[in-house]
C-alpha cells in the first residue's frame, strides 16, 4: 500500500498495525514500511487514512501507539533505539484510542466541591462544603440537594442496591461527625428537588472523613478523626420499605422520620485520622490513614489482616486495575503509588507515577480497564494515567485552585471537583 | 794489671755514658794489655804510654796484694783512699779547668744531683779522630773552642808520674781532654764489674731463704683433692651458651654487620657546626642563613647586573622600604673596595632578629578537616522530616504572629497583625472562622485537651478565651458552662495581684475576657488544660505587682507567680510532665518548682537577648532562641550551660519549637527561613543528645524587616507550620 509524503525519509521500517478495537477501527493486518522519523500524529494520521479508506462516513479519530506495551511518545527510531528493538523485522505497532477528554463542561457550586461519586450512570452525586449533597443528571442539571449536614461533607458514595428499586441510596459523610443516608429518586423537576435523610448515623467523636458501601450495598463503613474506622447498615432490608411508605405518606409535610442507628462495629487499629475507604469485596475494606498505613481488614473478623506502611500521610486509595487487586494511593507527597498486595512479604511499591506538584487528593482506577487511573492533586491538574505509560495520558486543568475530588463517570467521562467550587465534567474519553 | 789502671771516676754520670765510658775503657785496656805484652817502651799512644808509665810506677806491692787477695783490704784501702781521693781531684780539676770554670761550677752548683752534670765538651759522640789535626776538641756549653792541652813532654809527664803515687789510677778523658782520677771506690766497682759480680759490694746474693708463707697448719700446699673431672671435658654451659648463639645467628637475631661502615668522605663544608646542633638536642633549631652573596655582590660583575644611570633614577622613585638594598658597583681592584658602611648595622640587626625573636619549634600537625567534622548521621537516615511546602494558608491582612495546631492536628489556628484570628482546616487549607479582635494579636494558643476546644488569645492587654465550636454536642455543652460566667468577678481580696485582673464574658465573640493591666505578651496553657500563664513585660511595674501570672479556667482564679524576676520575661513554658515552670528572661531561663515553690535552677545561654524557649517533650531538655541568631540546646541533667550552641540564622530568631513525638525541633527566624533538626534524646541517661542540622525551609517573603515569625510542628505528623511576616501560613511536609 502506498503513502504519501514519505519519499524523504531516510530509513524505513516494515510495521503492521494492530488493535484490540471493535470493527469500525479494525485496520487490515497489512505489512508497511514507513518512515522510521515519523512520530504519534502521522502515525494517526496513516491509521486513519488506512481507515478512511474502508469507511465511507469515516470520522477522524486520533489514536495511541503502543510498541511492546510501551506508549510511543517520541519519533519512532528514537524510540526503537532507546527499547533497543531490531529495526529489522516488522513491527507490531499496537494503536489505541487517545485518552483525552472532548468535551468539558461546568458545574458551579455554592462552595468547594469536596467529594464527587460517579458510580452511577445515571447521576452524579456531589458533596459541597456548604454542607448539602447534590444529584446532578448531567452538567449544570442538579435534580437533588440533600439538606441536613451542619457541617462541610467530606465524603459521599452511592450505594449499588442489588435489588431494583425505585429509588437510589446514597450516602454522605461530614465534618459534623455524623453520615447520612438519602433516597433518591427519579429526579423529573427542573426545580432542584429538596431532599432529606431517611437515616442519621452518628457513633463518631470526630469529623468523619470517608465512607464506602459494600459491594451488595448491605454495610456501610466510615473513617473519622477519631481514628476508628465504623460499620454501618446500610439498608435495614427489613425495614425498608417501611420507611419507604413512611416517607411517601409524610411527603407532604415538611417532617420526615430520621431514624437514627447506631454503629454496627468498630475496627481499631489505626492511630490517625482514617483518610480513605474502599469496599471492594464482600468481606474486604481497605483503609488508608495519616498514620502513613494502608490496611485490609476482614469484616467478619474485624482485624487488620495486612499491613503497609508506606511514609507518607495518606488521603486517597482505591482498589483496582489487573484484576482488580492493585492498590494505588496518594498523599502528602506529589507521587501516587501502586501496590500488589497479592505479592507476599514484598511491600514496596511496584509503580510510582509522579508528575504532579503537590498533595494528591484524590485517586481512582477506571471501572473497567486495568491500565487507567485518573488522579487529582491540590496544583490544580486532574490526570489520567496509564500504567503503560510513566507520564500521564492527559491532563485536565480547568480548575483554578485546589481539586479535591475526582472520579470516573460513565466509563468515558472524569468528574472532578475542587476548591474554585466548580464540578468539571470532561467527558468522551475513550478507554477501550 | 794494666787493665785496672784505665779507670773512669763517673759513676755518677748517665747510665749509657757509663757504658760508654766502659766500653771505651775495655778496648784502651785491651789494645794497653797487648802493648804491654809485645813492648811497653812502644809510646805510639801518648794514653797507654802515660799509663804505662804510670803503671810502672804504681806500687807493685799493692797491685799485687789486690790480686793475690781482692776482696781482703778492701774496706781498708778504700776507705783512706776515699777521703785523700775527693780532695785531690777537686783541686786537680779546679787547676787544670781555669777555662773552663764556667762548666765547672755549674756542676758545683748542682751538687744536689750530680747526675745532670753535662760533659764539658758538646761535640757529641762523634769519632775523635776528626779532631785530631785540630786545636781544639770540641765546644764547651758556651760555644767556645776547647783548645787542646799542650802536649807534655813525655819525659816531664813521665817523671810526674813517677812522682805522683797515684797516677796509676789516673785516667785520660780524651773527650774531655783531661785527666780523671778514679776514686777507690770506683775502682772498686770496676774490678767487681771485671769478675762478673754484682757491682755493688753490700748486695749479697747469698743472703739466708725468708719463707713468708706460713706452714703452720697446712701440711699441703692447697688441696690435696685430685683434679677433677670438669677439668678435663668440655664445659656443657659454654656449649649451651654457644649453641644458644649459634642459633641467634641462624634465626637471624643477631646480624653481623658484614660490609664495613663507609664512613663518606664527602661532606659539607658550608654546613653549620652539626656537632654543636647534636650537642643542643633536637630542639635546637639552626639560625636561619645569611643570603649568600651573587654575582651582583661581586666587587667586578658582570656587565648586565650593573645598573643604568636611567634604573638608578627609577629606584630613586620606588619607595623607601620597597627599594632594593644594594645597587651592584663596579671596581677595578677588589683592593679598592671600599668598607661595607652598613656591615655593623646589619650585623646587628641580624643579631637583634636571633636574639628577640625565639625560634621554637611549630608541631604542625596534619590533619583532613573533614575527619574534624562530628560525624553525624546521614540526613536520609533521618526521614521523615519537614522539607517541602505544600500548603498555604492564605487570608490574613497583616503579618500572622503567631500558629498554633490543634491537638489532633485536624486544625490549626492563626493570629495576625491585622487584629483578626483564624481556625484553618489543615488538609484543605479553608478558613474555617474568622475572629476580628480588634487588636493586634500577640498569640494564640489552642488548648491542649481535645476535648476541648478552646483558644487562648492575647492582643493588647486583654486575653480571650474562646470556643471554637469544634466538639461535638456534649462537648460543646461543657465548654458552654466552662465559660459561663454571671458578672465579672468581684476585685478578690485574697490577692493584690489577682485583683487587676478580671474576669468577664465576652459578649463579642462568646467567651472569656481577661482583663489584664499591661500590655500580654505571651500565653502558655498547662498540659491539663485547666491552666493557663500569662507574661506582661514591663519594665516598671509595682514591686507588689509580678508580671507572671497564672490563670485558673474551671475555677476562674489568678495567681501571680511569688518569684521575683530580674530582666524582663520573654516567654514561658510549663514542664510537659511535672509541676515546673519555666520563664524566660532577656538574659537567662529560670525553672521553678510551683509545687515547692523554689527556684530549681538558672539556665544562662550567655546570648544577647532571648527571644523563645521550647521544652522537649520528654522535659530534660530545653532550647533556647536568641535574637543573635543562637539556638542554645540545654540538658538540664548536665549543666546550666548550653549542651550546644547553633548559629543558624543571621538575624533574630523568633520562635524555637519542639515536634511532640518526632524527635525534629525547629527555629525560624528574621531572616525568612526556618530550620528543622534532628534532635534526639536518649533514655540512656550516659548518652548525650543528637542533633543535626536536617534543613532550611525557605519560601517565605520579607516584609518590613521582619520574616516568619512563628513556627509550630504538627502535632502527629512530621509537618512545620510557619507563620511569615508577609500574611502567609505555609505548611512543610516532608
Amino acid at each position: 500500500m502506498d503513502i504519501d509524503g514519505v519519499e524523504e525519509s531516510s530509513r524505513q521500517v516494515q510495521v503492521r498495525f494492530v488493535t484490540k478495537l471493535k470493527p469500525p477501527y479494525k485496520a487490515p493486518s497489512t505489512t508497511l514500511a514507513i518512515p522510521t522519523n515519523i512520530t504519534r500524529l502521522r502515525l494517526s494520521d496513516i491509521v486513519n487514512n488506512i481507515l478512511e479508506a474502508g469507511f465511507d462516513d469515516w470520522q477522524y479519530q486520533p489514536f495511541d501507539f503502543l510498541i511492546d506495551g510501551k506508549f510511543l511518545r517520541i519519533s519512532l527510531e528514537d524510540f526503537l533505539v532507546a527499547k533497543g528493538i531490531s529495526a529489522e523485522r516488522v513491527i507490531e505497532i499496537e494503536y489505541v484510542k487517545v485518552v483525552a477528554p472532548r468535551r468539558e463542561d461546568i458545574s458551579l457550586h455554592d462552595d468547594w466541591v469536596s467529594a464527587v461519586d460517579g458510580s452511577h450512570d445515571g447521576y452524579i452525586l456531589t458533596g459541597c462544603y456548604d454542607g448539602l449533597g447534590r444529584i446532578w443528571k448531567d452538567a449544570g442539571i442538579c435534580t437533588h440537594v440533600l439538606e441536613g449536614h451542619t457541617g462541610p461533607i467530606t465524603s459521599v458514595r452511592v450505594i449499588k442496591l442489588k435489588v431494583e428499586s425505585a429509588f437510589n441510596l446514597v450516602a454522605t459523610a461530614s465534618k459534623d461527625r455524623s453520615l447520612r443516608l438519602w433516597k433518591i429518586d427519579a429526579g423529573e423537576l427542573a426545580q432542584p428537588k429538596k431532599t432529606r435523610a431517611f437515616k442519621i448515623l452518628k457513633g463518631h467523636n470526630a469529623a468523619v472523613q470517608s465512607i464506602a458501601s459494600q459491594p451488595s450495598g448491605e454495610m456501610l463503613c466510615s473513617g473519622s478523626w477519631d481514628c476508628a474506622i465504623n460499620l454501618w447498615r446500610a439498608n435495614g432490608s427489613d425495614a425498608g420499605g417501611d420507611i419507604v411508605s413512611v416517607k411517601r405518606k409524610k411527603s407532604r409535610g415538611d417532617e420526615e422520620p430520621q431514624s437514627e442507628e447506631e454503629a454496627v462495629s468498630t475496627l481499631v487499629g489505626h492511630t490517625q485520622c482514617v483518610s480513605s475507604l474502599v469496599w471492594p469485596q464482600h468481606e474486604t475494606i481497605y483503609s488508608a490513614s495519616w498514620d502513613h498505613s494502608i490496611r485490609r481488614w476482614d469484616v467478619e473478623t474485624g482485624k487488620d489482616s495486612l499491613k503497609m506502611f508506606c511514609g507518607k500521610a495518606i488521603n486517597c486509595l482505591d482498589i483496582g486495575g489487573e484484576s482488580s487487586a492493585l492498590i494505588a494511593a496518594g498523599g502528602s507527597d506529589p507521587i501516587i503509588r501502586i501496590w500488589d498486595p497479592r505479592k507476599p512479604g514484598k511491600y514496596d511499591p511496584i509503580f510510582q507515577l509522579s508528575g504532579h506538584n503537590s498533595w494528591i487528593s484524590s485517586c481512582k482506577w477506571h471501572n473497567k480497564s486495568w491500565f487507567h487511573l485518573v488522579s487529582a492533586s491540590y496544583d490544580g491538574k486532574v490526570m489520567i494515567w496509564d500504567l503503560r505509560a510513566a507520564f500521564p495520558l492527559h491532563v485536565i486543568e480547568s480548575h483554578k485552585n485546589k481539586v479535591l475530588c475526582a472520579d470516573w463517570w460513565k466509563d468515558d467521562s472524569v468528574i472532578s471537583g475542587g476548591v474554585d467550587s466548580k464540578l468539571c465534567i470532561s467527558s468522551g474519553i475513550s478507554v477501550e | 794489671m794494666k787493665t785496672l789502671k784505665n779507670k773512669k771516676q763517673h759513676k755518677k754520670e748517665g747510665p749509657e755514658k757509663i757504658n760508654g765510658t766502659l766500653r771505651r775503657i775495655e778496648q784502651q785496656l785491651d789494645q794497653a794489655a797487648d802493648k804491654s805484652e809485645d813492648s811497653s817502651s812502644d809510646y805510639d799512644f801518648e794514653v797507654v804510654d802515660n799509663e804505662s808509665l804510670s803503671e810502672d810506677e804504681g806500687p807493685p806491692s799493692e797491685s799485687g796484694s789486690e790480686q793475690s787477695e781482692p776482696s781482703g783490704n778492701e774496706d781498708v784501702v778504700s776507705s783512706d783512699d776515699d777521703d785523700g781521693n775527693h780532695d785531690d781531684t777537686r783541686n786537680n780539676r779546679k787547676m787544670d779547668g781555669g777555662e773552663s770554670d764556667d762548666s765547672r761550677e755549674v756542676i758545683e752548683e748542682s751538687d744536689s744531683s750530680e747526675d745532670e752534670v753535662a760533659p764539658r765538651n758538646t761535640v757529641g759522640s762523634v769519632p775523635l779522630e776528626w779532631y785530631n789535626d785540630e786545636e781544639h776538641i770540641g765546644y764547651n756549653l758556651a760555644g767556645k773552642k776547647i783548645k787542646k792541652k799542650e802536649r807534655q813532654n813525655k819525659l816531664d809527664s813521665f817523671l810526674a808520674s813517677a812522682d805522683d803515687s797515684k797516677s796509676w789510677r789516673k785516667i785520660y778523658d780524651e773527650y774531655n781532654d783531661e785527666e780523671v782520677e778514679l776514686t777507690k771506690g770506683e775502682t772498686k766497682l770496676i774490678r767487681r764489674l771485671l769478675e762478673g759480680k754484682a757491682p755493688h759490694a753490700d748486695f749479697d746474693p747469698y743472703q739466708p731463704y725468708v719463707d713468708f708463707f706460713a706452714w703452720d697448719d697446712s701440711k699441703h700446699p692447697l688441696s690435696n683433692a685430685p683434679e677433677p673431672k670438669r677439668r678435663f671435658i668440655p664445659s656443657k654451659w659454654e656449649s649451651k651458651k654457644v649453641l644458644q648463639l649459634v642459633r641467634a645467628f641462624r634465626m637471624g637475631r643477631i646480624k653481623f654487620d658484614d660490609k664495613p661502615k663507609k664512613e663518606s668522605n664527602l661532606y659539607d663544608v658550608w654546613a653549620d657546626d652539626s656537632s654543636l646542633a647534636e650537642r643542643q638536642g633536637l630542639a635546637h633549631i639552626p639560625a636561619p642563613k645569611f643570603k649568600l652573596p651573587g654575582h651582583e655582590e661581586s666587587f667586578n660583575p658582570s656587565g648586565e647586573y650593573i645598573p643604568s644611570q636611567e634604573e638608578i633614577n627609577a629606584l630613586q622613585l620606588i619607595p623607601e622600604e620597597d627599594r632594593p638594598k644594594f645597587i651592584p658597583q663596579r671596581f677595578e681592584l677588589y683592593r679598592s673596595v671600599p668598607a661595607y658602611d652598613k656591615a655593623v648595622s646589619e650585623r646587628f640587626g641580624r643579631c637583634l632578629d636571633l636574639y628577640l625573636c625565639p625560634r621554637a619549634r611549630k608541631k604542625r600537625i596534619n590533619i583532613d578537616p573533614e575527619t574534624l567534622k562530628p560525624k553525624l548521621p546521614s540526613r536520609k537516615d533521618l526521614k521523615p522530616y519537614p522539607t517541602t511546602c505544600y500548603l498555604e494558608y492564605k487570608g490574613h491582612k497583616g503579618p500572622v504572629v503567631s500558629v498554633t495546631a490543634e491537638s489532633t492536628g485536624q486544625w490549626i489556628a492563626s493570629g495576625s497583625n491585622d487584629g483578626s484570628v483564624r481556625v484553618w482546616e489543615v488538609e484543605t487549607g479553608r478558613c474555617l472562622r474568622v475572629w476580628d479582635i480588634g487588636e493586634p494579636v500577640q498569640q494564640v494558643v489552642w488548648n491542649p485537651l481535645p476535648e476541648l476546644p478552646l483558644l487562648a488569645i492575647a492582643a493588647g492587654q486583654d486575653v480571650f478565651i474562646l470556643n471554637t465550636g469544634l466538639g461535638s454536642e456534649e462537648e460543646q455543652k461543657k465548654i458552654e458552662e466552662l465559660l459561663h460566667i454571671e458578672t465579672p468577678t468581684a476585685p478578690d481580696d485574697s490577692d493584690k495581684n489577682a485583683s487587676l485582673i478580671s474576669w468577664g464574658p465576652d459578649e463579642k465573640h462568646g467567651g472569656i475576657r481577661l482583663k489584664h493591666f499591661k500590655t500580654v505578651s505571651s500565653l502558655e496553657w498547662h498540659r491539663k488544660g485547666d491552666y493557663l500563664s500569662t507574661l506582661m513585660p514591663h519594665d516598671i511595674l509595682p514591686p507588689t505587682l509580678k508580671s507572671v501570672l497564672i490563670h485558673q479556667l474551671s475555677k476562674k482564679l489568678t495567681q501571680r507567680i511569688p518569684y521575683k524576676l530580674r530582666g524582663l520575661p520573654v516567654s514561658s513554658a510549663f514542664h510537659p510532665i511535672r509541676s515546673i515552670f519555666f520563664i524566660s528572661t532577656k538574659k537567662d531561663v529560670r525553672v521553678y518548682d510551683l509545687l515547692k515553690q523554689k527556684l530549681l535552677k538558672k539556665l544562662e545561654p550567655g546570648v544577647r537577648e532571648v527571644s523563645s524557649i521550647a521544652i522537649h517533650p520528654g522535659g530534660d531538655n530545653v532550647i533556647v532562641g536568641s535574637k543573635d541568631g543562637k539556638l542554645c540546646w540545654f540538658d538540664m541533667d548536665l549543666s546550666s550551660l548550653p549542651y550546644k550552641v547553633l548559629k543558624p540564622h543571621k538575624k533574630d530568631i523568633n520562635k524555637v519549637s519542639f515536634h511532640r513525638s518526632y524527635p525534629l525541633f525547629s527555629s525560624c527566624s528574621d531572616d525568612c527561613t526556618a530550620y528543622v533538626f534532628h534532635g534526639k534524646v536518649y533514655s540512656d541517661l550516659n548518652q548525650n543528645p543528637l542533633i543535626v542540622p536536617l534543613e532550611i525551609l525557605r519560601g517565605h517573603a520579607s516584609a518590613d524587616g521582619r520574616g516568619v515569625l512563628d513556627c509550630k510542628f504538627h502535632p502527629r505528623q512530621p509537618w512545620l507550620f510557619t507563620a511569615g511576616a508577609d500574611s502567609i501560613i505555609r505548611l512543610y511536609c516532608h
